[in-house]
Formats: C-alpha cells, structure tokens, sequence
C-alpha cells in the first residue's frame, strides 16, 4: 500500500473517485461518501471484528473482502453493490436466519431484529439451509435482561461492548465450530454471573438475543404519587453512582419516588408484592399486627361431655415445648422485631421489602410513615442492578454492620450471650455475601472455612449418600450452617444451596474460632446442636435404609412422619371423619376426604410431618418450624399469610379466621374489630389419646399410623395386605 | 363396617346371650300352661331387654351428631349397633311369644322385622360395596363435589371444541376451563367441521349434562370407544389429540356416573332404614305406655 505524502490514500467506490486518510476501513470511507454497507456485527464504538461478513464487498481480489476490516489501499477499485455481492450477502443473511428463530423477542416486541429487518428487505421468507439449535436455549436467570441463544448470530457486539465500552468482561466467546456461543464468566447462568446489569451487551445486541426483561415487566403504577425520577438525577444519589445509565433509561418507571404522609401504611403484612422500598428522607414505624399467640385447641376432655374447641393462646398461657428462651421475629427488613414488643423504627438509608421484591414472598410487616416520608419504590430488575452496584452494597454493609449486625446475631439463641466488645471486633471482618436461587453455597467434602448466618432467604441442606441426596433442612433468616465442619476442623459435611435469592453474613474461621476460645459457653451450645442435629439425620438415615421403597417413594409417603389412611375396603364414605375434624377445630376441617392411594390405603389430606417440610419455604416471618420431635409448630407470630398453605405440596395447612380486637393503623391508640387469620395444622388432637378422626369413624377404616413400620410391614414378602393394622 | 375376625367378641357374646335367652324361654314356654305372655315377668324382661337393645341401636344416630364427644369410640357403637340390634329381633320374638298380637303389636312385630331386614342388607351393602367401589372408581371424587367437577368437564370440553373449530362460541358454559386448553386449531372441511358439531352438541354435551341415563351410546365403554374411532376417520390427524381429550373427558363422565350409583348404593338403603327405626321406636314407646297403664 502507498498513500501520498499527505497521508490520504485514493482510491474508486462504485465509480467514485474518494480520498480518505490512510488506515481507513474501506466500510467508513463508503460510508464517508454516503455509500451505505449493510452490516451486522460491526458498529462505530467497537473495533471491527468480521465475523457476520454482511459487509462484503467486491475489490477485485480473488474472493470478496469484508469492508469493515479491510484497510484502503491506493487505487483500489471497490463494488459494493454489484449483482455478485448482492448475492453472497443474500445468501449469508439466509445462513444466519436459519439459525435464527423468526419472529425473535425483539422483533416480537419492538419490531427492529436487524437480522430480521434485512431477511424481510431481501424477501427471505424460508432459508433453504437446514437450522442448527445451540442446545442452550434460554437463560431468565437475571431479573433485568433475558438470554436467547438460539437468537444469536456470534456477531460479537455484545462481548466488545462489556469489554472495550464496559471494562467489564464478563462476555466473551465459548466452544468452537457449531458449539461456539457467548458465555458469562465461565460459563454461568447471566445472574449468578458477576455481569452488574448495565445494559450494554442487549444496546449492542442486533438481534433478540439480549434483550430488557422490562418486555415483560410491566412498570410501577401511575398517578400523583408515583413520580417518575429522570435518570439524570438518580445517577446524583450516592448509591445509583455507577448504575449504567443505559440500563436505567431502558427501565424507566420500574423506579419511583413516593411521597408518605405521617400515618400513612406503606405496605401491609401478608400482602403479596413486587417492590421494595428505599427510604431517602423520614422515619418509618414497621409492626405486626396480627396477635402474637397460636392456635390452640382445648377440651374438657375428663368431663363426659366435654368438648374442643380453638383459640388463639399466647405464651403465656400456653407454653409449648422448646419456646423457652426469648425470641426475635425475623422479618424482611434490617432489624429484626422482638416477641414483646414487635416494633422497630427504620431509618432514612434503610431499604425494606427485598425478600418479597426478589422473591415474591408475601410482606412480612405492615411498614407506616412514622414522619412525612420520601422513598423510592423499585421493581425487581432495578434492586438488582442496586445490589450488584459497588456503591450501594458498601452503603448497605455499613448500616447492616453498624446498626442490624448486634440484634441479628443476638436473635440467634446461641450467640445471645456474645459481649458488646466481641461483636464490635466482629463488624469489620464480616462478610455479606449474595447467592441466586440454586447456587451453592458450600459443598459437601470441601475444607470448611466459614459460618455463615442467614441474613435473606432461604437455604437448602442436603447431604449425599448412597442412593441420592436427602434434603436434611431449610433454614431461614437468623438460622445458622457450617458450624459442623469449623467445630471437627474437618470437610463440611452438608451440601447448602440457596434456594431463592439469599444473603448470609459470611463469618471466617480464624473470628469463629476466636469466638469459641473467648466464649466457651458458645461452643457448648453449638456443640449441643450439633449434636442434635446429627442425630437427627441418622434417624433420617435409618428410615432410608430400613423403609421399602417403590410407590412408597413415588408417593411421598416415606416423608411423613405420621399419617392418616382410610382403609377403603372398610370406608363408606360416610364422611364422619371430615365431620369430626371440623367439630373438633371450630367449624375448620383440617382434614380432606380425598389423597393418594397406596394399595387400597387412601393416604387421606392431613398433615404428614414430612422430613422435607415445603411448607415452611418462605414463611416471610420464620414463623412456622418443627420441633426436634419433627412436629412442625406454627409460632405465635404467624402473620396469616397463607404461603405455607400454598407452598404445602398435600393441602394440608389449613387458615383459620378469628375475631380479635388489634391495633386500628389508621387512629393510633385505638382498638378495632377485625378478622385476622392464624395458620394451622393437624395436631393430633393431643389433648386426646385418640384423634377426633379416627375416634368418630364408625367402620374402623380410618388410622394414625407411623408409615415407616405400617408399610415396612405392610410391603414385607407375603404380608396379608388385606387388612394391616 | 366390615364384618371380619375383628367381630368375633361380639358373635361369641351375641351367641352367648341368645343361647341363654333361648334356653330361659324354652324353659319360661314349657313351664307356663297358657303359653308364654308379653304380660308375664319373664315376657315383659324380654320386652324390656329387647327394648333397650333397640334403643341403643337407635343412640347410634344420637352419637354420630357428637363425633368429638368421648362417649366411647364410634366403631364400638357401630358394633354394638349391629349385633345387639339384631338381637333385638328374637328378644321381641320371646317377648311376644313369636305371636304378632293386636294390630299396633302387629305393626311393631312388622316394622322390627323391616328395620332387622333392611340392616342386615345394610351390613352386606356396607361389607362388599367398598371393595367394589374401591376397584371399580380408581379416582374417587368427593361425593357433594361431582357436580362442580361435572362443570369443570364441560367447561374443558367447550374449550376444547371452541379451540379445535376455531368457534368462539362452540361451548354454553362461562365457567372457566379447568387448565389452560393448547390445541391447534385446524381449517376442517365443512362436512368435517359438521359432524364434529353435530356430535358434540347432540350427543357429548347432554351426556356430560348428566342426560340420558345409562342407555346414552356415550355411557357404555365400548359403544364410546366405537363412536370415537369413527370420528377419528372424518376428521384431519391434527384433530386427534384433542378427540383423546374428549374421549378422556366421556370416560371421566363415565367414572363419575359409576361413583354416584355405587354411593346411592352405599347409602340408599339408609332411607329405608332409618325412618322405619324411628318409627319402630316411637310406636315402641306407644305401645310400652299403653301396656303399663292399661
């Protein structure tokens, strides 16, 4: 190549004679001349790649050359748009579309795929190439952006836009040949990815690819108190400094300022919501309302004709076992409330509702402006971005140490005796550590070198063993993991996976130790529930073992502890169970004539105990447990909700309604009449030596059973299965 | 209640008490030379005991209204029920001499007789029928729920038929489906489109409408499964799986027409039963007053 002395090259665009600086693509001195070249993967602030060869163009040489990285030399003559380069473009557009599902999300929603735009301008309907699928499908792990890799045309533009625009690589090219594609990290799913949502790979994606999940979001509501805030000022905020101004752009309305006046209730516990809360100027007051008692059933059982009946008991009245020691109420904000008095101020610099935004779980507390109030309102995709901005998570970690660190670590029954000046030292070294749904937190086998306690959401314990994994726990928030592993010096001995968007305080080795050598009372407690817990999970074990499996398996059954079958050679279905059941809990039947059959057992809907207890997955206030017994026992703070209902895979948790007198939210100090809802389950009706359901069946066909030696009976070879007792 | 080795107490004791009565009444028969009387000490403590076992046959009733109450457990009132029930009959029978007496002892003799009756059909209906309804209805149904499941089938299969024709309006019904209904819809030839139409409406719909009893074509297995495979030949492959879905929804139909007779069955005979007892106890206590005072 020569240029002249000016450094100017010359050379002739579709007749044209052009001069343009030496080293310029020919793509820009055509497109200097107003001589457009279709192109794909190429755009002005990212260097130039040629890999979708959209821009070929013919310069005389043996094979055409793609413009945008092909360098102008003196003299050369270039056709951009002759017959023969129209048809190779054409062609490589029915390459690229054949891989490429037609109509995209893009095009779906906004009509602008650039792929599809150029098929539809060539009148390219059906590729004549056969498709290849990635095999990877979807990826809807990040809550602000949505992964389509069978939309994907390997353009690159994304995976320079993170890198060269971004600084932030977390894109970049995986696998070669046809298993080529884009990757995050290495190789994660996009939200468990270090990506912090900035937006920029789904600006640069041409296709439907990448593209704003606010497609399928619908934005915060309107009118005079729902303020849309320009996205000039919230980048002033000190935590939306470092927030892509692309991404908030792009979710315009899915943040919003709201204005409280003194009194007002921002949310209301037992609420299904969507949002969370920021709090920028005022106090606000969180409580729950819902009477701090249980459901209790009681009888007259000695008098001849006594009768049960239900209501509400505080501890007070009703001491059950294991309620000894002092409770704090987790909820879904950075204090925790405590039994007595379950009232707590939070602060401007708070943020409430993250469990519900992320998760979707039910409000926990009812919040009320305690002053005038401003806060912003956020959805999903936009708290995210939050806690993925550096910024905001120093904010965050800073008053959860200075201010909810004491009272979370308190509220854990075996660090209550923990000194001021101990967990002083503790608030710099702690760490607060996010987890997505199914990440791991810490596997089975690997060097333990942390606790951890659960700040937000919910984690799975699962050990292996020959045969599977069994699910040994879930613990919430102020629950505890890993001490097991730090107490031996050993490898851990559970697999502890986030079950949905979960948050620990990450507590190393060298503090927990100190921490045991300080206070030995501590390790004696721990030591105890370690112990308890192990010897729980070899009861566990031995049901595996000694338990037949098959349909017993299928059916779930070996997860009960306790079960009522109706024996169906012997019911009537006269009901009279389902009668009693109501008779002896106020009207409220905690029993459903319908269920599995196992044999000619109808397993009937009443609560099981099962060993892998869904029903208490994301109870937003920790209220319902079990005893080491494996009762479960609903807590006096339940809030009513009804989650633990749905979430319970055999209906059995059932709703009560009372009338009780509460605090009236809107006339502070005064009382009103209200109907508020406790959560129960069957209790055996312990009050009895016999259940209400098996007392009352006349046919002899309804039993309590343990399953485990009912059907390890029942199964045995040669067992009589007509009539097992 | 089924009648099984667990009953075995209560025969033995049954046996015990009818053979002692039977021997005192042979005894009571032969030793009195006008023959044995209701009016006599012996007769009226037949009267008495027969009396009392009727009685607490009937408490029955009086104990299922109290299921919680610790009154004893309700398989041992069913067992006492049954067996001091029946033997109510010959304790009556002693009583009265095996003579009906006047026109109200007549009506009594009557009536106990088709309350013993009608129970022990109970008893038997009661033994075998749960079996059969156990292996005949593999997915039983709440009984008082059949009618709301029925609604939900029709609204499933309106939905069906609107999304196979492309009809907006191919169901009545406004409830909704049950579970959200994929089927493709498919361009049929109007002959096609016409007897699909035509069976769905004429024949399908008042049969899931509970009409036309068991000698629908639609409420025997066969006859159905004949009818379905003929559809399938007027109609395009595409249509299939939605013809399995309505032939699954008729065999449903069919489950639940099964359940409720079996159900009738179980508890038919109660309606017999139960107003013939209490019968039987009021004018029981009618002719124990008349008896005394006159």
């Amino acid at each position: 190549m020569s240029a002249s002395a000016s450094g100017l090259v010359e050379l002739t665009i579709d007749g044209n004679k052009v001069s343009v600086a030496a080293g310029t693509s020919v793509f820009d001195a055509a497109r200097m001349q107003g001589i457009p070249i279709p192109t794909l993967c190429h755009q002005q602030n990212e260097t130039p790649v040629g890999v979708c060869r959209i821009c070929v163009v013919d310069v005389g040489a043996r094979v055409f050359t793609a413009s945008c990285v092909r360098p102008v030399e003196a003299g050369m003559v270039v056709n951009t748009n002759s017959e023969k380069v129209q048809r190779a473009r054409r062609t490589l557009v029915e390459l690229l579309m054949a891989d490429h599902p037609s109509p995209c999300t893009r095009e779906q929603h906004s009509g602008d795929c650039e792929l599809e735009a150029m098929a539809h301008r060539d009148n390219i309907t059906r590729p004549r190439f056969a498709p290849h699928s990635t095999g990877r499908a979807k990826d809807s792990s990040s809550p602000s952006i949505a992964v389509d890799f069978d939309s994907c045309i390997l353009c690159d533009r994304c995976v320079r836009g993170c890198g060269e625009i971004r600084d932030h690589f977390v894109l970049a090219r995986m696998g070669k040949g046809t298993a080529a594609g884009i990757a995050f990290d290495d190789q994660r799913a996009m939200g468990e990815s270090s990506c912090v949502s900035c937006g920029e790979c789904m600006v640069s994606c041409p296709t439907g690819a990448l593209t704003n999940k606010v497609f399928t979001h619908t934005a915060l509501g309107a009118g005079p108190t729902f303020e849309n805030v320009p996205v000039e000022e919230l980048q002033q905020l000190p935590f939306f400094k470092g927030v892509s101004g692309t991404f908030l752009s792009l979710n315009r309305g899915a943040v919003v300022r709201r204005q409280f006046r003194r009194g007002e209730i921002i949310c209301r516990e037992g609420e299904y919501g969507s949002t969370a809360f920021y709090i920028l100027e005022g106090k606000a007051r969180v409580s729950i309302s819902n009477p701090m008692a249980h459901v209790k059933t009681k009888g007259v059982v000695k008098k001849f004709l006594g009768k049960l009946s239900s209501k509400l008991a505080q501890r007070q009245q009703d001491q059950r076992d294991e309620e000894t020691y002092k409770r704090w109420i987790p909820i879904d904000a950075p204090v925790d409330l405590e039994y007595d008095s379950p009232v707590a101020e939070l602060n401007a610099g708070d943020l409430f509702g993250e469990m519900t935004c992320m998760s979707l779980y039910p409000r926990s507390a009812t919040v009320r402006a305690e002053t005038d109030c401003t806060m912003l309102e956020m959805l999903r995709n936009v708290l995210d971005i939050m806690q993925r901005n550096k910024n905001f998570r120093a904010q965050l970690e800073k008053s959860y140490r200075q201010r909810a660190l004491d009272s979370h670590l308190r509220a854990v029954p075996v660090f209550a005796e923990l000194t001021d000046e101990f967990i002083s030292s503790l608030r710099e070294s702690v760490e607060l550590v996010r987890y997505s749904p199914g990440q791991v937190i810490c596997r089975q086998g690997e060097p333990a070198d942390s606790f951890y306690l659960i700040r937000i959401g919910f984690v799975k314990v699962t050990q292996l063993h020959m045969g599977g994994e069994m699910v040994m726990a879930y613990l919430s928030r102020s629950e505890y993991f890993g001490e097991t592993g730090l107490l031996r010096e050993d490898v851990r001995t559970a697999t502890c996976t986030a079950l949905d968007h979960v948050e620990v305080v990450r507590i190393g080795a060298n503090d927990f130790k100190r921490m045991l050598a300080e206070f030995p009372q501590v390790r004696e407690k721990l030591e105890a529930v370690e112990q308890e817990r192990m010897e729980m999970n070899r009861a566990r074990l031995a049901v595996l073992q000694n338990v037949p499996l098959d349909d017993f398996l299928t059916q779930g059954l070996m997860e009960a502890q306790s079960l009522l079958l109706l024996d169906l050679t012997s019911c009537t279905r006269c009901d009279a169970c389902v009668r009693a059941c109501a008779d002896a809990h106020e009207g409220v039947t905690r029993l459903v004539r319908e269920g599995l059959r196992f044999d000619h057992y109808l397993v009937a809907t009443s609560c099981r105990q099962c060993l892998d207890p869904l029903c208490m997955v994301g109870c937003p206030v920790g209220s319902i447990r079990r005893r080491n017994s494996l009762e479960v026992i609903i807590e006096d703070w339940c809030i009513g909700c009804g989650l633990c209902a749905e979430n319970c895979p055999y209906g059995n948790i059932n709703i009560h309604p009372f009338n009780v007198m509460v605090e009236d939210l809107a006339s502070p100090g005064r009382k009103k009449a209200m109907v508020k809802q406790k959560a129960t389950s069957c209790d055996l009706c312990t009050e009895y030596a016999e259940p209400s359901c098996v007392y009352a069946c006349p046919h002899d066909a309804a039993h309590r059973v343990d399953p485990r030696k009912f059907f390890a009976e029942l199964l045995k070879p040669g067992a009589n299965t007509g009539k097992a007792r | 209640m089924r009648i099984d080795r667990t009953h075995q107490k209560w025969l033995v004791a049954s046996l015990i008490i009818l053979g002692l009565a039977s021997a005192i009444y042979v005894f009571y028969a032969a030793r009195s030379p006008a023959g044995p009387s209701g009016g006599s000490a012996v007769g009226l403590t037949f009267g008495m005991v027969g009396s009392a076992f009727m009685v607490f046959a009937g408490l029955l009733a009086a104990r299922k209204k109290l299921p919680v109450v610790r009154l004893g457990r309700a398989q041992s009132w069913m067992r006492g029920h049954l067996w001091l029930g029946l033997l109510s009959l010959p304790m009556i029978l002693f009583h009265g001499g095996f003579r009906f007496g006047g026109p109200l002892t007549s009506v009594l003799m009557i009536l106990l007789i088709m309350v013993v009756v009608s129970g022990l059909f109970g008893a038997a209906l009661q033994h075998y029928m749960p079996n059969v309804m156990t292996a005949e209805v593999q997915k039983e149904t709440i009984f008082e729920q059949i009618d709301h499941v029925r609604a939900g089938m029709i609204a499933d299969a309106d939905a069906l038929m609107a999304a196979t024709t492309g009809a907006s309006d191919a169901g009545a019904t406004k409830q909704a489906a049950r579970a959200p209904i994929a089927v493709q819809t498919v361009a049929l030839t109007p002959g096609a489109a016409l007897a699909l139409s035509n069976f769905y409406v004429r024949e399908m719909r008042p049969f899931l409408q509970n009409d036309g009893g068991e000698r629908h074509p639609l409420a025997d297995t066969s006859s159905a499964r004949a009818i379905f495979v003929e559809l399938r030949t007027l109609l395009p492959g595409e249509t299939h799986d939605a013809m399995k879905s309505l032939e699954d929804i008729c065999e449903e139909e069919r489950r639940l027409r099964r359940q409720t007779r079996l159900h009738h069955w179980l508890h038919g005979w109660l309606m017999l039963h139960i107003p013939l007892s209490f019968a039987l106890l009021l004018l029981g206590c009618v002719h124990a007053f008349m008896a005394l005072r006159y």
